[in-house]
């Protein structure tokens, strides 16, 4: 579905990653894991057309994608969840899963999986996404990726600033989600959490990926163990 | 004059300064731009129904024609001086949108005087003056209050209501949340402009019922619009709305008690109060 080759991307001309070939099947949950710094925001935000990738190939669905900005790759299925999540503070929870359709209308079958998935977000369904929580602006940034109703969900850490109880909370909504048959990728710090919900992975270390494999054989990979795991 | 006209007046004026400011703020907004020429535009469309008039158009067809005039003028902006404009990001945008639009300015300023130095546009509305609390008002401040109104009305109800409106606002919002959901931001921004063409020479139309739109009038406009901007913060309709509606008030008492020569500097005093308490404006979008 997703086929990254050689991309590298980085700010006014210094690329931060280099190289980076992956790839994500239909149906496949897919885990990004690395320290901080070590590349993944600049991977995604290059790969999602937030921002300029200076080398490489992005195939998606088989169509060459390379550069093409967000707000078309949203149109071909392709949503994506930044770690600062880019909410509308001072419209409503409302208003800001309606946009998540644009340019569509909001069609209802997709609202109340949302409202399902997250029952939070309809109680506070008239307040502003400023004013909610944390944990609260995370679903509605999930939530509103749904809205468009992508085909691959991109995360980038999605449990950013969230509380354990509330970081496993978020990956049980995404497990629900990848029941329902959405593909899945995730780059992630907390390594344990992504590692038990996801099927493969890649390390990226100082903007290169440095290992692959199922997550099975990652979690028993010692450098993995010693490095993300804080076994020794 | 008694306190109800000065009154009544100033919220006639205000709703003019609302107007106006809605179309420079929402320009700002979405796109980092302040139009310097914004007043020029306002005095092109109104030209330009003076000049339809004069060849023997109807009234409103010549005003239509006006605000088309405006709207064309806001998508040539964008397509032409702009695009440089819009390769720079954060400062450097409002530095060079402030030069080169101020340029415009001055062409399209030194053209119309050299051209038409006597020219100005002047709508009569017929009929006596309609009377509001006691005061008897003229015509052409009641239907140019209407006019405004209404068009505040489905500027809002388009902003709130619309899914075209909402995509708007997200990007005033947050930018990169709309192209994350598929909103195109300079398309967006062409719309906008377009727009805040047609605010313009519909605000040149409701001041010409009152006393004329000279070719000249073009920089007083701007600073108008610039004040009550900066007042009513950088990105809110509904701000410059009610700082338009408190500074029309402001300027007319200035007027009556002080003098005409001093109500723009009491203006400025007041932009000046506003941005010392609340730098970001009465309703603005913080940075």
């Amino acid at each position: 579905m997703l086929d990254v080759q050689d991309l590298a991307a980085g700010y006014q001309g210094n690329d931060v990653v280099h190289d980076i070939s992956f790839h994500v099947d239909e149906g496949e949950a897919v885990m990004i894991i690395g320290s901080n710094g070590a590349g993944k925001t600049t991977l995604f935000r290059a790969m999602c057309g937030l921002s300029q990738l200076s080398a490489g190939v992005v195939m998606f669905d088989g169509d060459e994608v390379t550069g093409e900005p967000a707000q078309r790759l949203v149109r071909r299925g392709l949503g994506f969840v930044p770690a600062e999540r880019h909410l509308f503070p001072r419209m409503t929870v409302q208003d800001n899963l309606s946009l998540g359709a644009y340019p569509k209308r909001p069609d209802p079958e997709t609202s109340s999986v949302v409202f399902d998935l997250f029952p939070r977000l309809s109680e506070r369904r008239n307040q502003h996404a400023g004013t909610l929580s944390g944990g609260e602006q995370q679903m509605l940034a999930v939530g509103r990726a749904l809205m468009s109703r992508p085909r691959l969900l991109v995360l980038d850490e999605p449990t950013t600033g969230l509380a354990p109880k509330l970081a496993h909370e978020a990956y049980e909504a995404l497990a629900v989600l990848r029941r329902q048959g959405l593909t899945l990728l995730v780059a992630e710090q907390q390594v344990p959490l992504a590692m038990a919900f996801t099927d493969r992975g890649y390390v990226l270390e100082n903007g290169v990926i440095s290992l692959e494999g199922t997550s099975k054989e990652l979690a028993a990979d010692p450098r993995v163990r010693s490095a993300y795991l804080g076994v020794t | 004059m008694t306190a109800t006209a000065i009154v009544l007046d100033g919220i006639v004026l205000g709703l003019r300064f609302g107007l106006l400011a809605a179309g420079l703020t929402l320009v700002y907004g979405l796109g980092g731009v302040l139009n310097l020429a914004y007043g020029q535009m306002a005095v092109i469309s109104a030209m330009v129904t003076l000049f339809s008039i004069d060849a023997g158009v109807p009234i409103l067809a010549a005003v239509a024609i006006g605000l088309l005039a405006g709207g064309l003028l806001g998508l040539i902006f964008d397509l032409t001086i702009l695009r440089p404009i819009y390769r720079r990001q954060g400062e450097a945008r409002v530095l060079l949108s402030l030069l080169l639009t101020l340029g415009v300015a001055f062409i399209v300023d030194g053209f119309l005087t050299w051209r038409y130095p006597f020219e100005g546009l002047r709508l009569q509305i017929g009929g006596g003056p309609i009377d509001v609390l006691g005061v008897p008002m003229p015509r052409g401040s009641i239907v140019g209050a209407i006019v405004i109104l209404v068009i505040f009305g489905l500027l809002l109800a388009f902003l709130r209501a619309t899914s075209l409106g909402r995509a708007v606002r997200s990007v005033i919002e947050d930018e990169e949340g709309a192209r994350l959901v598929g909103v195109d931001p300079s398309l967006m921004l062409r719309i906008i402009l377009v727009l805040s063409g047609v605010l313009a020479a519909i605000v040149a139309m409701t001041q010409s019922m009152l006393r004329p739109v000279n070719v000249t009038a073009g920089f007083e406009i701007t600073v108008l619009a610039l004040i009550v901007t900066v007042v009513g913060g950088l990105g809110s309709v509904t701000g410059a709305f009610l700082a338009g509606l408190i500074l029309g008030v402001i300027s007319t008492v200035a007027t009556s008690q002080i003098g005409t020569f001093l109500s723009l500097i009491i203006l400025l005093v007041a932009a000046a109060i506003t941005i010392l308490i609340r730098p970001s404006g009465l309703l603005g979008v913080k940075e």
